[in-house]
């Protein structure tokens, strides 16, 4: 942790991070159905993890920092997670000044 | 020297430690701040995928490319900048930090000729919003998350560029060590980390049914 990653791990990581926007641009123009969005979203997920790993410096990271880091990955699926549970099993009251179905 | 007495002593090995874990539990409220309003998107795109993909087209795809192409090149130079002021190399470390905030500028800049061109075509809701075509109820609502999220995206990288413009004057000083390793690093999480709420913002702005 004393001396600095080399010069060449920086650039490296923003070519792959140009190359995943490349990719991710270019994809979106193709018709791939749901996978459209998942695509679209791994390749942001792989784009934050780069970042996180090289230029955040997560790599060299003491495990108290990489646990904190994970952690917030982790809250974030219980908001998703139990906030999903409730809209996918309840049924759909709207109230009276909601928009009707499919407007 | 200051007068005012460091709490943590300088040459403790577990200060720069101290000063990323606590950046890092800030990062992570920060993540559920921005995660709510995810959650809003996902909610109200599963409601109405279609009305979704529609309000998607009105976007500026390539400006907003363009945009996500500059943040990413701004993380570059914010990491060189921290890398560098570890090396101790204070000319390319003040370059980098205005280079960074350059870039931080050039975005909001970039953000700003969208909200010109939204403004424009009536796609502001509550203020200007003359949209009338299919699925307007989604449209509207897709403007609003949007002018919410990139809207608080754009508060936190104006802070950004505060900061970094704060430490690259700092850095001047040659009576002063360049800057401290903690700050230098705690200022590049919170730079990445606006980058990374872009990253995912990106795909679900303007990619929604790009094939169309």
């Amino acid at each position: 942790m004393n001396s600095p990653p080399p010069v060449r791990v920086y650039i490296f990581t923003w070519l792959a991070l140009m190359a995943l926007l490349a990719g991710t641009f270019a994809l979106a123009h193709f018709h791939l159905g749901a996978a459209n969005t998942a695509v679209g979203l791994a390749i942001a997920a792989a784009k934050a993890v780069l970042v996180g790993l090289f230029f955040m410096h997560l790599r060299r990271a003491s495990a108290l920092v990489a646990v904190f880091a994970v952690a917030t990955i982790f809250w974030l699926a219980i908001l998703f997670g139990l906030s999903g549970t409730d809209y996918a099993t309840r049924q759909v009251t709207p109230a009276p000044w909601s928009a009707p179905e499919g407007h | 020297m200051s007068a005012r007495p460091n709490l943590i002593p300088m040459d403790v090995p577990w200060r720069r430690e101290t000063a990323s874990l606590g950046m890092w539990i800030f990062l992570a409220t920060e993540v559920m701040f921005f995660g709510v309003l995810f959650l809003a998107y996902t909610h109200a795109r599963v409601g109405d995928p279609e009305g979704f993909a529609a309000a998607s087209r009105l976007t500026h795809e390539w400006l907003g490319t363009i945009n996500t192409a500059i943040l990413l090149t701004s993380s570059l130079t914010m990491a060189l900048a921290v890398r560098n002021g570890w090396a101790g190399h204070r000319t390319l470390v003040i370059k980098l930090l205005w280079t960074t905030a350059a870039l931080g500028l050039a975005f909001i800049a970039v953000k700003g000729i969208e909200y010109a061109l939204e403004w424009r075509d009536g796609l502001v809701p509550g203020l200007h919003f003359t949209y009338a075509g299919p699925h307007v109820h989604a449209v509207e609502t897709f403007f609003l998350l949007y002018f919410l999220m990139t809207g608080v995206h754009a508060i936190h990288l104006s802070i950004g560029v505060a900061l970094v413009a704060w430490l690259a004057l700092r850095d001047r000083d040659p009576s002063r060590p360049v800057h401290r390793r903690d700050t230098a690093e705690c200022f590049g999480l919170y730079w990445h980390f606006v980058d990374c709420i872009w990253v995912f913002l990106y795909p679900l702005i303007y990619l929604v049914e790009l094939w169309r």
